[in-house]
C-alpha cells in the first residue's frame, strides 16, 4: 500500500541504478517491482549489485545499498584483532577455523560460521547471545554483550575474511520510513511469533520469540535479514524500504507506544485484565459489601 | 353530612401528613393501585449479611454497562465496509480498515471521554460476569437454590450464559486483530457441531468466513436482542426474589418462617444506593487508570494476519483452555472430517457443564429426597458432598482458565511450552479429582470443630502480680449462645404449616422481622 507513494522514487532509482538483477526467479512479487541494489534471493541475499558499491583506496567494499538501509563491511584492518578475540571467546565451540565442531553426534550444535556474513556474526555477539552462557541450551538468551561494538566488528571482519559473504553490517535510515506501512508489515510478518505488542512469547519445545522492547534498530535489521535461530530469514519478500518501515514501527511504537488509557498491565492482555477485573474489581467490591454488611 | 371544601388547606390535608406528594401518590393509587405493590416493595426485608451484596455488584455493573454502552452506540459504526483510516493515530494512518475498527479507534481517540467510556464498558463487563459467578457460588454453597427457588437458579444460570455470550459479542465488535481471531475460533467451533455445523455457520455468518455481515449481526445481537433478554430475566430474577422473599443464615430469632433484616425503606435503600455509587466509582477508576484492550496496538483484522499470545476475556478462558489442551483427535470417514478435538472441548463440554449446573437442584433433590421448603441457609461445611462437588467443578474451570494462558506461563517462567501443556492436561484431570475428597474431609472436620459457625472471640491477656502473662479466651458472644451445640445435629429443616413466631411485626434495634 505504501508503494503507491514510492513508485516515482523507485522508478527513478531503478533508472539510475539499472543493475542487472540476478536470481529473482523465486523471489516474491515485491522484489520484481522494487529493484533493490543488492541481491534478494534465498541464497545470495545482501550480495551487492555491481554499480552502487563504494570501495576504499585498498579496494575493500565500504558500503553499498540505498537510502533506506546502508550496509557497511567491517574494516579488514580489524581482522587480526578479530582472530585473537575469536580464539579467546569462540574457538572452544566453533573451532579455531570457525568451521564448527560436531557435538554429541549433532553436527549442527556448534555450527560452521564461515560464509554467514558479517551481520550474522555481529548480531549474535552484540545481542549478548554469544559467547553462549550455556552452550547446550535450547536457545541462547539475550544478555549484556561481553564484547564491545568494536570487538564484535573485529570478530566479524576476521570470520568474513575466511569466506567473504553478505549481508554486511546494516545501518537503517529511518527518516523517510513509513510507520503505518511498518505496522501493517509487522502484523503480517512478525506478530505471529513476537505478538502484536512485540512482547514475544513461548514457542514449542523450549524455544521462544524474544521481546522486541529493547532492541537497537540495526539489530532488528540484522535479525530480519539473517534469521537467527528459529526465525525465518526475510530476504526476497521484504525490500529495504519495507524493512526500514518495520524497524521504524518497532523502534517507535513497539518500544515507546502511544499508550493512553492508564497502566498497561504488563502487555499480558486478557490474562492480566482478568486478574485485575476479578481481584481488584470484584474482590474489592466484595470487601466493600463485607464492610457495609453484617459479618456474623 | 359531608361537605366538599375546595381550599388549598383541604387539598393538602387530603394527602395526609405528606402534603402534596402524598396527595399525588393518593391520586396515583386511586387510578393504578400503586399502594399495595409499593408497600410490598418498600417493606421488603433484606438480610444484613454481607454475602447478599455480591449479587448487587452484578446488578450495578450491569447498570454501568447499559449507560456506557448507550454512549458507545452513538459513535460506533457496525459495518465491515473498508475505509481508509485518517485519524490521529499515526501507525494506522492510511491503512485500509473496516468502518467498525476505524470508528472504535476514533471513539477512543477523537471523542471526548470516549476511551474512558470504552474502558469502563469493558471493565464493567469483566466485573459483571465475575460478580455473577461469585454470587452464584454463594447461592450454591449455602443451598439457597433449594425449593422453592429452583426457578430462580435456572434464570440466574441463563443470565450467566447470556452475559458470557454477550461479552464475547461485544469483544468482537471492534474488529481488531485479536478479536477477529476470536471470531475465527467461534466460526470453527460452530463448524464442528455434528451434521448441522456447516449450515449453522453459513447461516450465522451469511456465507463463508469472514464475509461482510458478521459484525452488523453481532452488533444487533449485542446491543438489542441479548440485552433485552437479560433485562427481562433480571426483572424476573428480582420479581421472584421479592415474591419468594430472601433466604437467611440461621441465627438468633431467624427461622424458616420469617425474614430478619432491614427494610427497603429507608435503611436498605440508602445502603444499596450508596453501594451502586461505590460500584460505578470503582469501575470508573479502573476505566481511568487501567488500560484494557488497546485495539489501536492490535490493528485491524484481516484473515491473513494473526498475532501470537492471544487470549479471550477471562470468562471465555475456560473454553479457550479446554480447546488448547485437548488432544488432537480428529477422524476422516465417509468424506467427512469429525473434529473431536474441537467438538468435545468447545461444544460438548460446555453443554454438559451448564446443563449440570441448571439441573443441580433437581439432581440434589433426587439424592437427598429432601422435598421440604428451605428458607434457612446451610453452612457449606454442613453439606460436605455438595460443597465438595461444587469445589471440584469450580477447580476444573479454574484449571482450564489457567490452561488458556499456557504460553504466558511458559514465557514467564522460562519453561517449555510443551511441558506446560502436558502439565495442564494432567492437572485438569487430577486436581478436580483431588479437590473433591480434600474438600469433603475439610468440611467434615469443620463440622466437628468446637465453636464452628461462631464468631471468633478475642483472647484476653492479663498480667499477674508476679509478672506472668496469661491468655484466656473471652466468653462466647451472647448472640451465639443459643446455638452452642448446633454442630451436633445438622439441622434438616422441615416445612412448618402456618407461622408461629413470625407474626410479630416488632422492631428491635432497627432490625425487623416479618412473617413470610
Amino acid at each position: 500500500m505504501k508503494s503507491r507513494f514510492r513508485v516515482p522514487f523507485i522508478a527513478i532509482a531503478a533508472l539510475v541504478v539499472a543493475g542487472p538483477v540476478v536470481g529473482l526467479a523465486s523471489a516474491a512479487v515485491a522484489s520484481t517491482t522494487v529493484q533493490t541494489p543488492y541481491q534478494t534471493g534465498r541464497s545470495n541475499a545482501g550480495t551487492p549489485n555491481s554499480t552502487n558499491v563504494t570501495k576504499d583506496s585498498s579496494g575493500n567494499i565500504v558500503s553499498y545499498g540505498n537510502s533506506a538501509i546502508t550496509y557497511t563491511a567491517p574494516s579488514s584492518a580489524l581482522a587480526a584483532l578479530g582472530q585473537s578475540l575469536f580464539l579467546e571467546n569462540c574457538a572452544s565451540c566453533h573451532g579455531t577455523q570457525a568451521n564448527g565442531v560436531p557435538a554429541n553426534g549433532t553436527s549442527g550444535a556448534f555450527p560452521n560460521l564461515v560464509g554467514l556474513g558479517p551481520a550474522t556474526i555481529d548480531f549474535w555477539i552484540e545481542s549478548g547471545r554469544m559467547p553462549a552462557a550455556d552452550p547446550r541450551a535450547v536457545q541462547a538468551n539475550r544478555r549484556v554483550a561481553r564484547l564491545t561494538h568494536e570487538q564484535a566488528l573485529a570478530v566479524a571482519a576476521w570470520v568474513n575474511s575466511l569466506g567473504p559473504s553478505y549481508p554486511d553490517i546494516p545501518s537503517p535510515n529511518l527518516a523517510s520510513a513509513n510507520v503505518s506501512n511498518g505496522a501493517a508489515l509487522f502484523a503480517l510478518n512478525c506478530a505471529a511469533c513476537h505478538t502484536i505488542e512485540g512482547d514475544g512469547d513461548a514457542l514449542a519445545a523450549g524455544t521462544y520469540a524474544p521481546s522486541l522492547r529493547n532492541i537497537p534498530a540495526y539489530q532488528v535489521v540484522e535479525a530480519i535479514r539473517t534469521g537467527p535461530g528459529n526465525m525465518p530469514r526475510f530476504t526476497g519478500n521484504l525490500s529495504d524500504f519495507q524493512v526500514a518501515d518495520i524497524v521504524k514501527y518497532v523502534t517507535t511504537e513497539i518500544q515507546h507506544p502511544q499508550n493512553p488509557g492508564g497502566a498497561g498491565l504488563g502487555g499480558l492482555g486478557p490474562v492480566a485484565e482478568g486478574f485485575v477485573g476479578l481481584l481488584l474489581g470484584v474482590g474489592l467490591l466484595a470487601l466493600v459489601g463485607f464492610w457495609v454488611g453484617e459479618r456474623q | 353530612m359531608s361537605q366538599t371544601l375546595n381550599t388549598k388547606r383541604s387539598q393538602r390535608d387530603a394527602g395526609g401528613p405528606y402534603g402534596k406528594i402524598g396527595q399525588s401518590l393518593n391520586e396515583l393509587d386511586d387510578r393504578m393501585g400503586i399502594a399495595k405493590g409499593g408497600r410490598t416493595f418498600l417493606d421488603k426485608i433484606f438480610p444484613d449479611h454481607w454475602s447478599f451484596m455480591l449479587g448487587e455488584i452484578a446488578l450495578y455493573s450491569f447498570v454501568v454497562l447499559l449507560a456506557t454502552g448507550i454512549f458507545l452506540t452513538l459513535y460506533y459504526v457496525p459495518s465491515q465496509d473498508l475505509t481508509t483510516y485518517t485519524g490521529s493515530y499515526l501507525p494506522l494512518y492510511g491503512q485500509k480498515v473496516t468502518e467498525a475498527f476505524a470508528s472504535t479507534v476514533n471513539l477512543s481517540f477523537a471523542v471526548r471521554a470516549g476511551l474512558l467510556m470504552r474502558q469502563m464498558h469493558h471493565w464493567s463487563c469483566d466485573i459483571f460476569v465475575g460478580a455473577i459467578v461469585v454470587h452464584m457460588g454463594r447461592v450454591f454453597f449455602t443451598g439457597a437454590f433449594r425449593k422453592p427457588r429452583e426457578t430462580n437458579w435456572v434464570i440466574g444460570t441463563t443470565l450467566l450464559i447470556l452475559a458470557i455470550v454477550n461479552g464475547f459479542l461485544g469483544y468482537s465488535l471492534p474488529d481488531d486483530l485479536v478479536s477477529g481471531t476470536g471470531i475465527r475460533i467461534a466460526y470453527s467451533i460452530i463448524l464442528s457441531i455434528p451434521v448441522v455445523g456447516s449450515y449453522v455457520a453459513f447461516f450465522l455468518f451469511g456465507g463463508n468466513f469472514p464475509g461482510t455481515s458478521i459484525i452488523p449481526r453481532f452488533f444487533i445481537l449485542h446491543v438489542l436482542i441479548i440485552p433485552l433478554v437479560i433485562l427481562a430475566l433480571v426483572g424476573a430474577h428480582m420479581g421472584l426474589l421479592v415474591r419468594q422473599k430472601h433466604t437467611q443464615f440461621p441465627g438468633k430469632g431467624k427461622t424458616e418462617n420469617n425474614v430478619v433484616g432491614t427494610p427497603m425503606y429507608p435503611v436498605f435503600m440508602a445502603k444499596t444506593t450508596g453501594f451502586m455509587f461505590v460500584v460505578s466509582g470503582a469501575i470508573a477508576l479502573l476505566g481511568a487508570f487501567a488500560q484494557i484492550n488497546p485495539i489501536w496496538q492490535f490493528g485491524p483484522y484481516t484473515a491473513s494476519r494473526i498475532s501470537y499470545a492471544v487470549q479471550p476475556d477471562w470468562y471465555m478462558g475456560f473454553l479457550d483452555g479446554a480447546l488448547r489442551i485437548f488432544p488432537a483427535w480428529s477422524f476422516h470417514s465417509f468424506g467427512h472430517t469429525i473434529p473431536l478435538e474441537v467438538t468435545i472441548p468447545a461444544v460438548i463440554f460446555p453443554g454438559i457443564l451448564f446443563n449440570l449446573i441448571m439441573a443441580w437442584p433437581a439432581i440434589e433433590r433426587k439424592f437427598t429426597k429432601d422435598n421440604a421448603m428451605h428458607n434457612l441457609l446451610d453452612r457449606p461445611s454442613n453439606r460436605p458432598k455438595r460443597t465438595a462437588a461444587g469445589v471440584a467443578v469450580a477447580v476444573l474451570c479454574a484449571m482450564l482458565f489457567i490452561a488458556s494462558s499456557t504460553d504466558v506461563i511458559a514465557n514467564f517462567f522460562h519453561v517449555s511450552l510443551n511441558t506446560v501443556l502436558w502439565a495442564m492436561r494432567v492437572l485438569c484431570i487430577v486436581v478436580p479429582i483431588l479437590a473433591y475428597p480434600v474438600t469433603y474431609k475439610i468440611a467434615r472436620e469443620m463440622q466437628g470443630f468446637a465453636g464452628a459457625g461462631k464468631r471468633k472471640t478475642t483472647n484476653i491477656v492479663t498480667r499477674t502480680i508476679e509478672g506472668e502473662y496469661v491468655a484466656t479466651p473471652a466468653p462466647v458472644y451472647v448472640d451465639d449462645m443459643e446455638h452452642e451445640n448446633e454442630h451436633d445435629a445438622v439441622p434438616v429443616p422441615t416445612y412448618v404449616v402456618g407461622d408461629d413466631e413470625g407474626q410479630s411485626d416488632e422492631n428491635i434495634n432497627g432490625v425487623r422481622r416479618i412473617p413470610r
